[in-house]
Parts: C-alpha cells; structure tokens; sequence
C-alpha cells in the first residue's frame, strides 16, 4: 500500500514537470497549424458560400457557386481533366525517371557524389528561371529543341504553343526537376539489406531476378511514400501556367490551381476561388484516400508483423 | 526642496521633447505612394519624375512603387481586399469601370476644371455616359517597318500618309518573307519550314484584336457598350485574316497571343519585317540596332486605329487623397511629363492642342527619339487626331474577364484546329454573359 502510494505520487510529479514542458514546446506549432491551416481551411469553406468580391459586404448564397462550376463555368471541367492528365504523367515519370537514375547512382562509379550534385540541382534552382530556360528551348520558331528536330529532318513541333504537346512538355519540365524523389530513393536504396542479396547470389538468383524479388518489395514503403508525395505536390501545379503558358493554347494547359488564382486574384471573385478551393481540396483527397486504401496490397513493411 | 526642483526640471525636459517632437511632426512631409508599371526605362523615367515633384513640394513626398504589367490588376485587387492601396496610381486600363463599380475611385472630375484645353474624348473612361477617369497618356496601334530589309529587297517603303490595303499588306509581307535559300514566299520552291526572316507580325495579343474587327466594319460591342457583337461576320473574318497570316499566307510566325512582345520578337530582334504594335514602343523597346519608320495600319475596309492609355487615379481607401490629388493634377499636365515620358516618345499628350497646333507638334516630335518627322506626323499625330476610336473598356465593364476567356476559346484558332468562326460562336453566349455581369 505505501509502496504503491508513493510510486503514483512519483508518477504525478515527474508528469507534471515533462508535461508542462512538452507542452509549452508544442505551443508554437499549434498556434502555426491552428492559424496558417485550420483558420483558413475553415475560412475558404465559409467564405464559398457567400458571394464576396474583395471589397463590400457579404451576400450569402448558399451552394450556387458550387453548382455554377459544375454547370456554367467553362474552364473548370477541362481543367480537371488537364491537371489529372499533367498529374498522371509527371507522377509516373518523375518515379520512373528517378528510382532509374537512384539505381544509376547506386554503383560504385567514381565522382558519384558529383553526379548526386548534379541531378539533384534543378530542385534547388529558381522556378522562374528554369521556366525562362525551358521557354526558349521549346520556342515554336527558333526554340533549341526545333533547331535540332529540323537538323534531324523532322518537321517543327510547337511544344507548348500546340494543344497536344503542351501538357506532355511541361510534364517533362516536371520530371527534370524531381531532384529530391532521386535522394530519397537514394536513402530507401542503401536500407536494403544486403544479406538478402548475399543469399539471392548464392542460390544462384541473376541480377533481374535479385532487383524484382528483393530490392523493388523491399523498397515498396519508400516508393510509396515518394508516389504519394509526388502526386500532391503535381495535381497543384501552378508555376508553369503562371510563368509560360497563361492555361496554354486555349485551355489545354489551364491547371485547377491556375483557374482558381485568375478567379481569385485577376477578377476578385474571392468566394467562387474558395468554392473551386474547397472541391480540389476533396479531389486531391480522394486520390490519397484511393492510393492509401490501395497500398495495402503491394507495400511490404519489413519491420510489420504479418 | 530639492524633489520640487527635481520635479520641475523633469516636467520641463518633458515639456521641451514634446515641443521638438510636435515641431518635427508638422514638419515631416506627408508621404504618399504611387503604383505604376513598366520597362526599367519607364521605371528610370516615372522616378525621374517624382523626383522633380518631391523637390518642388517639400510637404509631400511620392513614393513610386513597380508593379509588372502582367500582375497589375491583381495585385491592385489584393491589395484593395486589404485596405491597403497605394494613394495613387496609374491604373489598368481593363480594370478601372469595374473599380470605378466597387467604388474603389476617388472623384477627378474637378481634375480639368477651368483648363484651356481637354483630353480628347477617346481616352476619357466613362460610367453610364460620366467620366470616371482621365488616360494620363494617347497611344495608338500602329505599323512598324524595317527599313534595311525593305531596302534589301528593293521595295518602297509604306506610305505614312497613304495606309496599304489588307491584301497590299499580305503581297508586300510575302515578298518579304524569306526561306533559308532567300527565296520568298511567292516563289514556288519556297520551303516553309526553313523560314529565316518573316514578312509581318500583327500582334495577337487578345486586346489588340478589336482594331482588325473595327477595320473590317465590324465591332465588338455596340456603341453604348450593352450588347457583344463579335459574332458579326465582319467583327469573325477580321480575327480568321489575321490567324491566316500563319496558316495560309506563311508569312507571320506562330504565336498563341499571351503576351505583350510583339515588336521585342519581331522588329527589335530583327527577324521580321514589318510588324503592328503600340505607339509606346518608340520610347520602351525601339530603336536599338534597327532602322525603322511607321506607317498606319493596314486597311480592311475601313481606315481606323484604337486608342488606349492608362489613367491617373486616386484610390479612394487613401488617407491623403488631397495630397495625391495634388500630385495625380501635376503629373499630368504635359510640361511635368515631358522630358521622361513625352520626348522620349513613351507616351504620347492627351490635349487636344498638341494634335492640332504645328508648332506644339514639332515640339514633341522634332527630336532624334522619335523616327523620320514627316512620317510620324502623318502615321500616329494625324492619324489619331482623324482615325482613333476608344477601345471597349472605356465604356464597357467586365473587360479583364471577356478579354481572358476570349482568349482561351481563340487558342485553337491560331494553330488551325478551329475556324474563328466555329469558336466564337462556340463561346458568344458566354461572352454576353460576362459582359451582363453574371
């Protein structure tokens, strides 16, 4: 009985002391999630059902701006499908392109840290500048990229000043610039362990063999992880519309994120920009709900207990 | 005794701090700030001027701040959302009704009061027939030239006086246009993919199109700004003449119309021979290596040009609208401007006078900025003193609206997946719907 009195009094007091202080470490970024994320997540919601202009007072009006985008708006519809489809091709590309060039890196060639450098640049670069550069070698008349073609005997092709090439090229901007998917791969590549390997090889398993059994299953939480990442960060495009097309050749590069930042900044429409905010926000939910629910099925956790 | 000393000495140091702080309170210029966008040339040149004013009022001191061409209205909007507009500026010219309609404007109509001469009326914004704001500078549309590649292939140069017809326009620009064995584009071996030097640019910036509506005996509204008549026939073959400068006449390269650069990519880089643009170019992008001149536009059926040019206006959220005023007032009279903005060939008077007095017009254009006299004087003086019509947003609302997604539905025009036809009548009903606000 006194024992045990006095271990809870103990209890109580050492709680007490790491309590108060974990959660005065907390406190800040509390108060950062509260007021950078939830306030305005609230906020747009709120705000969508109003019919606000910037300045003036609010009219409410329930769910006709959510009906109107379904209906009568005329870029939101194809902009869905020109971000699903920039999505699906600078995702699948970015992993392809990157899990190759982590596997290239993997070797033991000499300068590799050097060429680690090298990939890994185009991440750290200025947006603006990149897309300046690329601008000029996808010129329609003088680009770098047509002066070759026409050096090869192939007619022009106009990248992104033609409606069926446009989104392709700015997903291959996107893939040259997925540096940081490189080194994360990187990282999931050198955990795999190497008595796997060692064990392959001696039960005479070949090179294929080894990477399809062993390096890709073991491998599979890190390529998630970076599919999921990649795909939140491409279905919110926004850059290349802003700085080289303004939604392209008619409406065949105009991005969900873009649509809602003409609506919200260049005509003032504030309460429909959160409207077409809100239902991206479901999108782009459903679609990690959709990869979440999914990888169960193909991602093996070697540390789980199944 | 020696606290009661101590306490007077306090209340006097006191007593002095706050004399010499009121002193230097109502000595302190008001500080006041001015938006504007442009080239580093004009930012150099709006600078040089609110240095004179500073010098010559020291009560009020004007900050100018830079914003680009392509973010104007937008940040305006932002700002405007967050109570936090400059005091002045110049305004965009698409976005001043629709600011005027939020109230976001102060009143200038006392701007000209008892004036000896007024802007002329095609750059005066009106608001159901008021003026709600007065452009601080004219400029018009007009033709460029290279006048060494006209030399090279030996043909006249176009009459300032006498503007070509369309088709004149086309023959002229397919003699100049250029395939890398120097055979053009009449020629029957002419390879057009190996273009090196193209005969002409109209510049499909969405804005400038109207002028080729209006040229054609079309229009995009009707006269009071109620009703979209782009679907006119004449309003559709003026903008599908211009696409087929690419698609059938070969002699313009492709562009999908996004951005202000026409006379940067064709005449300044010395890759085209002729080419349409605003009169502001004289002073932001030309001369540099080339030698040019001008001539009007191109006629359709109908001798015409737009004019546009963006107002000075206080925003009404400023806490020191009279002092902005003051400023917004000196600004635009010309002799304020001049040296920066007007002799540089930037901008170009607003009263009438400098149109229509000889001498007033020499004093502007006589001088090496500006291409050879006689031709400027015919081409942009005259020319827009007898020809110039206001674009629509002087009149019309919703403009940066019907402007962005008239431009979304040309798109397929310019490469030829779509007629003009087929697209403006694709996108005509939404387009009056944006123009009734819904």
């Amino acid at each position: 009985m006194e024992i045990d009195v006095r271990k809870k009094k103990a209890d109580h007091r050492l709680l007490d002391g790491e309590r108060k202080t974990s959660y005065l470490c907390l406190i800040p970024s509390c108060i950062g999630l509260i007021f950078l994320t939830y306030v305005p997540l609230i906020t747009v919601l709120i705000l969508s059902f109003f019919n606000w202009k910037g300045v003036g007072t609010l009219q409410w009006v329930g769910l006709t701006n959510y009906v109107r985008l379904f209906t009568k708006d005329p870029y939101f519809i194809d902009a869905i499908k020109v971000t699903v489809y920039f999505s699906v091709l600078a995702v699948f590309g970015s992993i392809l392109y990157s899990f190759a060039i982590a596997l290239l890196l993997n070797q033991k060639i000499p300068a590799r840290g050097f060429f680690r450098a090298i990939f890994y640049l185009p991440y750290v670069l200025p947006a603006m500048a990149v897309y300046l550069g690329w601008s000029w070698l996808y010129e329609s008349n003088w680009g770098l990229f047509n002066y070759i073609l026409s050096f090869l005997g192939i007619g022009k092709v106009k990248f992104i000043g033609s409606p069926t090439w446009v989104v392709p090229s700015l997903a291959l901007i996107a893939v040259w610039l997925s540096g940081n998917l490189i080194v994360i791969f990187l990282a999931g590549l050198q955990n795999v362990p190497r008595v796997y390997h060692e064990a392959a090889e001696m039960d005479g398993a070949s090179g294929w063999q080894r990477f399809r059994y062993i390096t890709i299953p073991c491998m599979t939480p890190i390529i998630f992880y970076n599919l999921l990442m990649s795909l939140i960060t491409n279905m919110q495009v926004v850059t290349p519309a802003l700085a080289l097309t303004q939604g392209g050749p008619g409406n065949s590069s105009r991005f969900i994120s873009y649509v809602m930042y003409t609506y919200a900044f260049k005509d003032a429409k504030l309460s429909y920009a959160c409207a077409i905010s809100f239902i991206f926000f479901l999108i782009i939910a459903v679609f990690t709900i959709i990869l979440f629910v999914t990888s169960g099925r193909w991602v093996f956790y070697q540390g789980g207990n199944d | 005794m020696k606290t009661n000393k101590l306490f007077f000495a306090l209340l006097f140091a006191v007593l002095l701090i706050s004399v010499a702080a009121s002193i230097v309170a109502a000595a302190e210029p008001v500080e006041i700030t001015y938006s504007y966008w442009g080239t580093p040339d004009e930012a150099a040149s709006v600078q040089a001027v609110a240095d004179r004013f500073n010098a010559e009022h020291p009560e009020i001191v004007v900050k100018v701040m830079a914003i680009p061409n392509e973010e104007y209205v937008t940040k305006l909007n932002t700002m405007a959302t967050a109570n936090e507009l400059p005091d002045c500026g110049i305004m965009n010219e698409a976005g001043v009704l629709d600011f005027a309609e939020k109230g976001l404007l102060a009143d200038v109509s006392d701007m000209y009061a008892g004036a000896d001469s007024m802007p002329l009326d095609s750059i005066t914004f009106k608001k159901d027939g008021k003026p709600v704001a007065y452009s601080a500078a004219n400029e018009i549309l007009i033709l460029y030239y290279n006048t060494d590649m006209f030399d090279a292939a030996g043909l006249p140069y176009p009459s300032a006086t006498e503007p070509m017809t369309w088709d004149e326009f086309v023959a002229t620009a397919k003699k100049l246009t250029l395939d890398k064995n120097g055979k053009n584009a009449d020629d029957p071996e002419f390879d057009a993919e190996n273009i090196v030097q193209y005969g002409a640019v109209v510049d499909n910036w969405t804005w400038q199109l109207e002028v080729w509506a209006l040229s054609n005996g079309g229009s995009w509204f009707n006269a009071d700004g109620t009703e979209v008549t782009i679907n006119s026939p004449e309003a559709i073959e003026s903008i599908q003449k211009v696409a087929d400068l690419y698609l059938v006449d070969k002699v313009m390269p492709y562009n999908a119309g996004l951005e202000d650069n026409g006379i940067q990519r064709s005449i300044v880089s010395g890759t085209v021979a002729m080419a349409t643009g605003g009169t502001w170019n004289v002073g932001t992008s030309l001369p540099g290596s080339v030698k040019y001149s001008v001539a009007p536009l191109p006629v359709m059926k109908k001798e015409v040009t737009i004019c546009t040019g963006g107002p000075q206006v206080v925003f009404s959220q400023s806490k020191h609208q009279a002092e902005a005023m003051e400023f917004i007032k000196w600004y635009t009279k010309e002799e304020n401007s001049w040296d920066n903005l007007i002799a540089t060939g930037i901008w170009m008077p607003i009263l009438e006078k400098y149109y229509t007095d000889e001498a007033l017009t020499k004093k502007w254009i006589d001088n090496p900025n500006f291409p050879k006299y006689e031709d400027y004087k015919a081409a942009v003086v005259d020319y827009a003193m007898n020809y110039a019509v206001s674009t629509s947003w002087y009149y019309t609302p919703h403009t940066n609206e019907f402007i962005e997604y008239l431009r979304s539905i040309l798109g397929p025009v310019w490469d030829g997946t779509q007629t003009a036809e087929e697209a403006i009548n694709g996108g005509y009903d939404y387009l009056c719907s944006i123009l009734a606000g819904e």
